[in-house]
């Protein structure tokens, strides 16, 4: 049996992996070579690569759009920076904050595998307006939770957390939405969902549980999303309904997998470092007018890189090729 | 009892309009325009231009602002969609990616909205007299819009069914190929439609406008969210269904207004997921 998982582990051993490998302990000693402003780069980097794999494990492969990212993240950073509150102010036990992010993360998987039972027998375009809904639809609960019941407009953290921490924390929530999603999308699981992306008709046929599946991957997508919006929450001493449920958190892992395009994981990798890097840069360059050049960025984009940067370099390749 | 139903109704009737237009996009071009909100957040901020500038009938001024933003809706058509239409090569794709230019869309107008005119709210109040219906009281300009909004729809329905161009239409909805066989220049059903959507939810743009006081660059989400949930609650592309949800989304608002206005988006989303378990192909659906 050992031998096996050793073959299967120097089987799966390829450029990818060992990409992988060298970046790791690169990535863990960060901070003690990097700037605190270098530093926060990177980690909002990390943070819209986790998003995208994340949300690339269930979109990209079933090919059902979802535009409810934005409604995960934000329950995830949400509950986090409630029960920090409460626990300080005593009413909720203290528990360690992982354990806090992790929970927040399974509220999201029972909640994304409820909507999904639901909304995944529809068909695609329909789905993605219910998934808009889903952040439109928690925003408001949580907006009127706080101004009916507890009073209050927003969430101050009760602690503040060390520019190294929030990389740490940062670092690990993209770490587990990694390695979690691509586990699984090697495995059986992985090929189903692809299935059924391909033609889900004749997933159902030769006998992929369809509903199952896709139930369980949507769940699982927004569990990661949850957990980077936990740890997102450390970043902020402040935390409102608008910045957890930004909209962009639903858009830009979407346009970000567009951009790299390509039927592999080196596209949605590629876009997201890309475009995110691009979006820091344009929000500390241009504040008033980030929005409007991110949109026209967008619609250039999406009109003329259809297939997306590796998509465009796969096509090169096959042209010198022959 | 009355003040709902006469209440809802009025609600319904202006929702249904803005839902008209999105639904037409959806059925003829097959773009899903989450940036509907934004047209009409647009169109109440055309209509300010003259209204706070001129002191201009916010009614009358729609002759002016109108085909400006017909102009603005088909010219977006024309630049981005119709490139986007020749390089998808399927529907979905097409969905997808006119959807996320969409998305571009909102994120530019919001912004250039908000640049331009201030985050600060504008209203266009008008026509706000009190009238007396059966006893219960209601501003004269509510009633003057969901009469207009009912009054669109209602000639928008007979365009549709009496006339060429509105056979036109309907043939492209139903089957675009065998549409083009036939000779109707496809392009220019899309043009037209795409530019007609915008300019009907511009139209109730302004009609929200002389109602609340409340209209800043953010609102068009929530706007869009509502006419989203009325084309999926009847069935994309269709007629009478969205005239249909349009007064069924009306009377949750208003009823969900009344009892708790905090969480009235969250009522209807619920609404809307329950009623999909039940008909997931919405209630005209094909």
């Amino acid at each position: 049996m050992f031998r096996r998982i050793g073959e299967k582990i120097i089987k799966s051993i390829n450029v990818t992996s060992t990409l992988m490998i060298l970046a790791i302990p690169l990535l863990i000693f960060a901070p003690y070579f990097l700037t605190d402003y270098y530093l926060s780069v990177l980690r909002t980097v990390l943070l819209w690569l986790a998003l995208t794999i994340s949300w690339h494990f269930f979109s990209g492969l079933t090919k059902y759009v979802s535009l409810g990212s934005a409604g995960f993240f934000g329950l995830g950073a949400y509950f986090t920076a409630k029960y920090l509150e409460m626990s300080y102010r005593g009413y909720l036990p203290h528990i360690p904050i992982p354990l806090v992010i992790l929970i927040g993360g399974l509220i999201n998987f029972v909640l994304a595998s409820v909507i999904g039972l639901v909304t995944l027998r529809v068909k695609s375009i329909y789905f993605a307006i219910l998934t808009f809904g889903i952040s439109e639809m928690l925003r408001n609960f949580f907006q009127w939770w706080e101004i009916r019941i507890t009073g209050t407009r927003g969430t101050y953290l009760p602690i503040i957390f060390e520019p190294s921490a929030i990389y740490y924390s940062i670092l690990a929530s993209a770490l587990v939405a990694i390695i979690l999603t691509t586990i699984l999308r090697k495995s059986k699981f992985g090929l189903a969902l692809r299935m059924i992306g391909e033609c889900e008709e004749a997933a159902v046929h030769i006998g992929v549980n369809a509903i199952l599946f896709k139930t369980l991957s949507f769940g699982i997508s927004a569990m990661c999303i949850g957990f980077v919006g936990g740890c997102f929450t450390t970043r902020a001493a402040y935390i409102n309904t608008d910045i957890a449920f930004d909209p962009l958190f639903s858009f830009l892992p979407a346009v970000m997998t567009l951009l790299g395009g390509g039927q592999i994981i080196y596209g949605p990798v590629t876009g997201s470092i890309l475009l995110s890097l691009l979006e820091e840069y344009l929000r500390a360059m241009y504040p008033h007018y980030f929005l409007t050049i991110l949109g026209f960025l967008f619609i250039i984009i999406i009109m003329f890189m259809p297939n997306g940067l590796i998509g465009e370099i796969e096509k090169i390749r096959s042209k010198i090729k022959k | 009892m009355i003040d709902v139903i006469i209440g809802g109704a009025i609600i319904g009737a202006i929702f249904s309009l803005i839902a008209l237009g999105l639904n037409l996009q959806y059925g003829v071009t097959r773009i899903l325009n989450v940036a509907h909100g934004e047209f009409l957040m647009l169109g109440a901020y055309v209509t300010n231009i003259f209204f706070s500038n001129y002191g201009m009938n916010p009614l009358l001024s729609l002759i002016l602002s109108g085909p400006i933003i017909f102009i603005i809706g088909i010219l977006i058509q024309a630049l981005i969609f119709r490139r986007i239409i020749s390089i998808s090569r399927s529907a979905e794709e097409l969905e997808f990616r006119s959807l996320l230019a969409c998305f571009g869309l909102l994120f530019i107008i919001q912004n250039m909205v908000r640049i331009i005119f201030g985050p600060m709210p504008i209203s266009n109040v008008y026509l706000t007299e009190s009238v007396f219906i059966l006893g219960e009281r209601f501003q004269l300009n509510m009633i003057v819009s969901a009469i207009m909004s009912v009054a669109l729809s209602i000639i928008f329905y007979l365009v549709l069914r009496l006339t060429k161009l509105g056979l036109a239409l309907r043939a492209v909805v139903e089957e675009p190929t065998g549409a083009q066989l036939l000779g109707i220049s496809i392009q220019k059903m899309h043009s037209l439609s795409f530019g007609l959507g915008v300019l009907l939810c511009a139209i109730s743009g302004t009609l929200v406008s002389m109602i609340y006081t409340n209209i800043n660059p953010y609102i068009g989400p929530q706007y869009t969210f509502i006419a989203l949930t009325i084309i999926v609650l009847g069935g994309l592309g269709s007629f009478i269904g969205s005239m249909a949800g349009g007064f069924i989304i009306g009377y949750i608002y208003y009823l969900s207004l009344k009892i708790e206005p905090l969480i009235v988006m969250a009522i209807i989303y619920l609404f809307l997921v329950l009623f999909l378990i039940g008909k997931p192909k919405g209630l005209f659906g094909r």
